[in-house]
C-alpha cells in the first residue's frame, strides 16, 4: 500500500511538471520543432531580450498585474476587516456573494465586463475608445479580489480578537490598531492572498481579451493571436523564465512559512536579533523594488512619448524581421520616430467589421479586402484619404486604382494582390484529381478538406464550382450555392481560417483553398505541399488595401504609414515575407528573385484573366449569405476525436483529475489507517 | 477609605434581547482593590468591559470622577486592561510590547526606553527585552501584560481573570505579586475572577454577582462570615444551608430544636435560611449532641477530613480533623456564633444539601467554569 501511494505520489508529480518540463527543454532546443531536440543552445533567451516588442508585452502583462495586486490587495484587506466586522449571519452571506464571481466562468465575466465598460464609456460618455488600459485594470482588480478576500477572510477569523482590543486599550484608534496590530496578524493571508492575485492577474486571457483595447495588449492575449505559424521558440524562453520566477517566489514563501512555524513549535533560547529582522524586511522590499524597478526599465526600453498608431492588419501579413527579412514595422519607427506602431492582427474580414462595428477600439489604419471596403465606404466606416500626405500614391500601378470596390479611390490604397486557389499534399493527393474547384467535393478525400471559415470565400468557391456569377444578389442562385456547400459538408473536417497553416503543413489535411501567398509561406514549411488555380474556372482575384476607419485619431500618423507602405522597396521587402502581389511599380526589384519570377504569385496574364473580384454586396443579401452558411456550417462540429490530436487533450485532463482524486483518495485513507 | 472613581448606576446591558446585566450599582474607590466575583456568565466580565469602554451599556450611567463616560472610547480612558490570556501582540518582542502604548502617545524615546525600563525592573523581567512571545512561558506573559499595561500609568487597571490560564503554584505567586503592585504604585485594581479564595485573599472589597444582578458587596470577612443570601453562602466556601423559623431575635428554629443566635431584626415566626459552615462544626459524643446523626462518607484532604452526616434524612459536609469512620453514630453541638441566619431568597433550597457530595466536587466545578469562560 505505502509503495503505492509512493508511486501514485511520483505519477502525479510528473503529470503535473512534464508540460513544463518540455518547454523549458523546448527553450533550450536547437532545433525549431519541438518533436527533437537537436541540441543545447541560449540562443532563445538571446532572442528574447533583443525582441522589443515581447519585452513590452511583458512589461504590459507585469504593470497591470502589478498595479490590479496592490490595488486589489489593498481594498480586498479593507473589506475584508469590513465584512468581518459585520454580524456573523451577514458576514456568511456577503462571503458567499464575493466568492460566486471567482466560480464564474471567465467567458461571462470577461463579456458582461467588456458589455459595462463599452456601455459606460461609449453609450454614456460618448468616449470612443471606451475599451482602454483603464477598463483592463479595473477589469484585473475585479476579478483579483475575491482571492485577496478569501485569503484574508480566514486569517482574521484566527487572530484573537482581543488583540484589537488591547491596542485600543493602549490608546490607539480602530484605524490606528489596524495597522498597528491587526495588519501583522493577517499579514500572510494578505501576502498569498496577493501572490495568489498576481498569478492570476498574469496569466489571464479570457477576461483580459474582452475588456482590452488595441492600445494596451497584454502578453497572454498577444500569444494567443500567434495562430498562423508555430509560436517561436523565444517564447518558450520568456515563459520558462515567467515559471522560474513564479516558482521561486512559491519556494520561498514556503521555506518562509515553514520557518516560522519551526519557530513557533521551538522555543529557540537565542533570540532573534533586531539587525536579522530588519534584513529580512528590507529583503522583502527589495524584492518588491526589484519587480517594480524591472517593469519601469522594460517600459521605459520600449516606450518613449511617442504618438500611437494603431494598425491592425490579417494574421502574419506583415514582414517582421524573421527570416532574414525586414523588419517593416522597426523601420518605420526608426524614421518616424515620434512614432510607436501598436500593431494587432484580425483573421478575417468579418472578424475586423464586427470589432469596428462593435465600437470601444480605436485603430488607425486597417487593411480590408476589396468587398469589405466598399461595404465600409456604404457604412461611413471610413475617412477619405488626404493624398497630399501619401506621396508614395504615384508608384502605385494604374491597374491597381480606382478598382469597383473604391471607385474614385478616395478611402483606399492597395497593399497586396493575389489569388484564392487550392493548397494540396502531393503526397496523399493523385494528380489526376486535381483539376477544378471539384477537387474539394472528392469523396475520395473524406476528412481530410478543409474549407474557408468565412461566408464570402466559401460561397465564392461553390459560385465559381457551379459557374454562377460570384457577386450574384439573386437569392435562389444563392441557395444553389448553400445546397453545394451542404453537400461539401460531410466531407469537411473542419471550417479554417489561420489554422490552415498547421494543418495543412502538419498533414493533418490534404487539401484546402486558401490565399496564394499563404500558400507560399506553407510550402516553405512543407515541401510536398503544391498550390494551383482551378483550370478553365474562375477564381478570386482579391486586393487588400489600406484604409483609415472614422474612430482613428491619429490620421496624419496613418496616412505616414500608408506613404510608406508605397515606398517600392518596403513593398518589395514586405512581399518578401507575406508571399504576395505588389501593387507597386518597381517593387518586384527589391523582391527575391524566385518570388518575384513565381508563377503562384505572379500567375501568367491570360491566368488572370479568369480571376474576378469581390463586389460590394448589399446588406440585406449579405446577411442572408451569412445565414445560409451559418446553417451549413452548423452540423459539422464536432469532428471525431480520433481524427484530431487536439481532441485527446479532454481526456487526458480528465484522466490526469481523476487519478489526482483517487490517488488523494487512497492517501487519505493509508493516513487514517495508519492513525488507528 | 479615600474619593470615589467611578460609579455605576442602574446599569443594564442587553445582547439580542437577553439581559446580561440587570440594574447594576456599584461605586469604585480610588486605590481600592475591587473584585467582581461570581459564576461564568454572571456579568462580571461584561461589567469590566464596559468600564474598559469596549461595550456601551443599554442604560445606565458610567461615571468616572464624576463626569459621564458611556460614550468614551477605551483609547481615551485612563483605565488599562490586562485581557484573559493576555492579548499581547506576537510581532512584537517585550520591550516593544510594553512600550506599544507609550509610543502611541508620542512620547519621547528617552522617556519611553526609561518607564519601560523602570516596568520591566517591577515586574522582573529584566534581560527579556528582546524575547519574542511566543519564547516566553504562561507566567513571564502574564507578567509582561501588567507591565504593558501598567507602563501608562492608569488610575485604574482592569483585570480579567488574569491568572485563569495559570497553575496552581503559579497563580499563588501572582497573587501576591499583583496585590504587592497594586499596593506599590496605589492604583485602583478591578478585577475579575470565579475563583472565591483569589478574591478572598486579595481584595479590598468583593462584590458577588449572579444572573447579572450584584447579590452582595463586602469585605471579604464580611462576605464570608455574613453572606446575605444561599448563593454567595455557597459560591463563597462550603456551607450547610438548612430551612428554618426565626421565633425571635435571638432565636432560631430548623430540625425541631430551638437554638440561639446572634442575629436579629427578623419579623417574628419568618422563615429563613440557616448557614452553618462546615469547619465551624465540632463532634461530641451522641448523648451529649444538640443532634445525632450517622457517618455515611468520609474524605481525607489533608488538612483535614471532609465528613458527611445524615441526620434525618438530611445531609450535612463536616471538616473535622477528628477521624470518624463510616457507620458511627456522632453527636453535635452548635454555639450561637455558628449559626448564621439570612432572609428567604430566590436561591434559597437551591443550594446546601451534600447528598450528592462527591470527593471530586470542587475540582469539577472549577474545571466546568474554565470551559465556559
Amino acid at each position: 500500500m505505502k509503495k503505492a501511494n509512493k508511486l501514485i505520489t511520483v505519477l502525479i508529480f510528473i503529470f503535473l511538471y512534464i508540460p513544463m518540463a518540455v518547454l523549458i527543454i523546448g527553450s533550450f532546443n536547437e532545433g525549431k520543432s519541438l518533436s527533437s531536440f537537436e541540441g543545447f543552445t541560449l540562443r532563445q533567451y538571446a532572442e528574447l531580450f533583443r525582441d522589443k516588442d515581447l519585452l513590452a508585452l511583458l512589461g504590459n502583462s507585469l504593470l497591470i498585474s502589478i498595479l490590479a495586486t496592490a490595488i486589489a490587495t489593498a481594498f480586498g484587506t479593507f473589506a475584508a476587516v469590513g465584512i468581518y466586522n459585520l454580524k456573523p449571519k451577514m458576514r456568511k452571506a456577503v462571503m458567499s456573494l464575493t466568492n460566486i464571481p471567482m466560480t464564474n466562468p471567465d467567458i461571462v465575466t470577461g463579456i458582461s465586463l467588456s458589455l459595462l465598460f463599452v456601455f459606460i464609456g461609449t453609450g454614456m460618455l460618448g468616449n470612443k475608445q471606451s475599451l482602454n488600459f483603464w477598463t483592463l485594470l479595473i477589469a484585473h482588480i475585479t476579478f483579483s479580489l475575491p482571492y485577496v478576500l478569501l485569503n484574508v477572510m480566514p486569517k482574521l477569523q484566527q487572530m484573537n480578537p482581543a488583540l484589537k482590543d488591547a491596542a485600543m486599550d493602549l490608546g490607539c484608534t480602530p484605524l490606528h490598531s489596524f495597522f498597528k496590530v491587526t495588519i501583522h496578524e493577517i499579514m500572510p493571508g494578505i501576502v498569498s492572498g496577493a501572490i495568489m492575485a498576481f498569478t492570476m492577474s498574469l496569466d489571464d486571457f479570457v477576461i483580459s481579451y474582452f475588456v482590452t483595447g488595441s492600445d494596451f495588449v497584454t502578453l497572454p492575449v498577444k500569444i494567443y493571436s500567434f495562430t498562423k505559424k508555430p509560436i517561436h521558440p523565444k517564447v518558450y524562453a520568456m515563459f520558462t523564465l515567467l515559471f522560474a520566477l513564479i516558482f521561486v517566489l512559491m519556494v520561498t514563501m514556503n521555506l518562509l512559512q515553514l520557518r516560522s512555524d519551526k519557530k513557533k513549535t521551538q522555543s529557540r533560547t537565542k533570540p532573534e536579533s533586531r539587525a536579522m529582522r530588519t534584513f529580512k524586511r528590507v529583503g522583502a522590499i527589495a524584492c518588491v523594488v526589484i519587480l517594480l524597478a524591472g517593469t519601469v526599465f522594460l517600459f521605459a526600453v520600449t516606450r518613449q512619448n511617442k504618438i500611437t498608431l494603431n494598425v491592425m492588419n490579417w494574421g502574419q501579413n506583415i514582414a517582421d524581421g524573421s527570416d532574414g527579412t525586414l523588419d517593416i514595422i522597426e523601420a518605420f519607427e526608426d524614421k518616424y520616430p515620434h512614432i510607436q506602431v501598436n500593431y494587432s492582427e484580425y483573421a478575417s474580414n468579418e472578424e475586423l467589421y464586427s470589432k469596428l462595428s462593435n465600437g470601444g477600439l480605436v485603430v488607425d489604419v486597417i487593411i480590408p479586402s476589396d468587398y469589405m471596403i466598399a461595404r465600409m465606404i456604404n457604412e461611413n466606416m471610413l475617412l477619405p484619404l488626404d493624398f497630399d500626405n501619401i506621396p508614395n500614391y504615384k508608384n502605385v500601378l494604374e491597374t491597381y486604382k480606382n478598382q469597383a470596390y473604391d471607385p474614385e479611390n478616395k478611402y483606399s490604397v492597395p497593399y497586396t494582390w493575389g489569388t484564392v486557389g487550392i493548397i494540396y499534399n502531393s503526397k496523399y493527393v493523385s494528380e489526376e484529381d486535381v483539376t477544378g474547384w471539384d477537387l474539394l467535393w472528392n469523396e475520395k478525400y473524406a476528412k481530410k478538406i478543409l474549407m474557408f471559415d468565412n461566408s464570402r470565400d466559401a460561397f465564392g468557391i461553390a459560385a465559381y464550382k457551379l459557374g454562377i456569377d460570384v457577386n450574384t444578389t439573386d437569392k435562389a442562385e444563392l441557395q444553389k450555392c448553400a445546397d453545394a456547400l451542404a453537400k461539401q459538408q460531410p466531407l469537411v473536417q473542419q471550417y479554417v481560417m489561420d489554422q490552415v497553416y498547421e494543418k495543412m503543413i502538419e498533414g493533418n489535411a490534404w487539401i484546402a483553398p486558401y490565399y496564394a501567398g499563404d500558400a507560399m509561406m506553407m510550402m516553405d514549411e512543407n515541401p510536398d505541399l503544391r498550390f494551383y488555380l482551378p483550370e478553365n474556372q474562375n477564381f478570386n482575384l482579391f486586393i487588400d488595401a489600406m484604409c483609415i476607419p472614422t474612430c482613428s485619431q491619429e490620421k496624419e500618423a496613418a496616412e505616414l504609414f500608408i506613404d510608406f507602405m508605397c515606398n517600392p522597396e518596403v513593398s518589395g521587402a514586405n512581399m518578401d515575407y507575406i508571399c504576395y502581389g505588389s501593387p507597386i511599380d518597381g517593387a518586384t526589384e527589391y523582391m527575391e528573385e524566385y518570388l518575384a519570377e513565381s508563377e503562384i504569385i505572379y500567375p501568367p496574364v491570360e491566368t488572370l484573366e479568369r480571376g474576378s473580384s469581390y463586389a460590394f454586396l448589399p446588406e440585406e443579401i449579405t446577411r442572408y449569405v451569412e445565414n445560409l452558411f451559418m446553417k451549413v456550417r452548423l452540423p459539422a462540429e464536432p469532428s471525431p476525436p480520433s481524427e484530431d490530436s487536439p481532441d485527446i487533450l479532454p481526456t487526458v485532463v480528465i484522466t490526469l483529475c481523476a487519478a489526482a482524486v483517487f490517488g488523494t483518495f487512497l492517501y487519505a485513507k493509508a493516513k487514517r489507517k495508519k492513525k488507528s | 477609605m479615600s474619593k470615589e472613581l467611578i460609579r455605576l448606576q442602574n446599569l443594564t446591558m442587553e445582547f439580542d434581547g437577553e439581559r446580561i446585566l440587570d440594574g447594576i450599582n456599584l461605586y469604585i474607590n480610588d486605590h481600592e482593590f475591587l473584585t467582581l466575583l461570581g459564576p461564568s456568565g454572571c456579568g462580571k466580565t461584561t461589567t469590566l468591559r464596559i468600564i474598559g469602554g469596549f461595550l456601551t451599556p443599554t442604560s445606565g450611567e458610567v461615571l468616572f470622577d464624576g463626569q459621564r463616560t458611556n460614550d468614551v472610547p477605551p483609547y481615551k480612558r485612563q483605565v488599562n486592561t490586562i485581557f484573559q490570556r493576555y492579548a499581547l501582540f506576537p510581532h512584537l518582542d517585550v520591550y516593544d510590547n510594553i512600550a506599544f502604548g507609550l509610543r502611541v502617545a508620542k512620547l519621547s524615546k528617552a522617556e519611553i526606553q526609561e518607564r519601560v525600563t523602570e516596568m520591566l525592573a517591577i515586574v522582573g523581567l529584566k534581560g527579556y527585552e528582546h524575547r519574542r512571545i511566543d519564547n516566553l512561558s504562561g507566567g513571564q506573559q502574564q507578567r509582561v501584560a501588567i507591565a504593558r499595561a501598567l507602563v501608562n500609568r492608569p488610575k485604574v487597571l482592569l483585570l480579567d481573570e488574569p491568572l485563569a490560564a495559570l497553575d496552581l503554584r503559579l497563580r499563588k505567586d501572582m497573587q501576591n505579586e499583583l496585590k504587592r503592585i497594586q499596593q506599590a504604585m496605589g492604583i485602583t485594581f478591578v478585577y475579575v475572577t470565579h475563583d472565591q479564595e483569589e478574591a478572598l485573599s486579595m481584595s479590598d472589597t468583593v462584590v458577588v454577582m449572579d444572573k447579572g444582578r450584584i447579590q452582595q458587596i463586602g469585605k471579604p470577612e464580611d462576605i464570608y462570615n455574613e453572606p446575605k443570601n444561599a448563593f454567595v453562602a455557597d459560591f463563597i466556601g462550603e456551607s450547610n444551608i438548612l430551612d428554618g423559623v426565626m421565633l425571635e431575635d435571638y432565636k432560631v428554629k430548623f430540625f425541631g430544636r430551638v437554638f440561639n443566635c446572634l442575629d436579629a431584626g427578623f419579623a417574628p415566626n419568618e422563615p429563613v435560611d440557616v448557614v452553618i459552615r462546615p469547619e465551624d462544626i465540632d463532634f461530641v459524643p451522641p448523648e451529649e449532641g444538640h443532634l445525632v446523626g450517622t457517618v455515611t462518607s468520609v474524605t481525607f484532604k489533608g488538612l483535614n477530613y471532609d465528613i458527611i452526616v445524615d441526620f434525618r434524612g438530611f445531609k450535612w459536609l463536616i471538616q473535622t480533623t477528628d477521624y470518624q469512620s463510616v457507620g458511627a453514630k456522632v453527636g453535635i453541638r452548635l454555639n450561637p456564633e455558628d449559626i448564621h441566619v439570612m432572609k428567604k431568597s430566590e436561591y434559597s433550597g437551591m443550594f446546601g444539601d451534600y447528598s450528592s457530595y462527591s470527593a471530586e466536587y470542587d475540582e469539577l466545578t472549577e474545571d466546568a467554569d474554565d470551559e465556559e469562560e
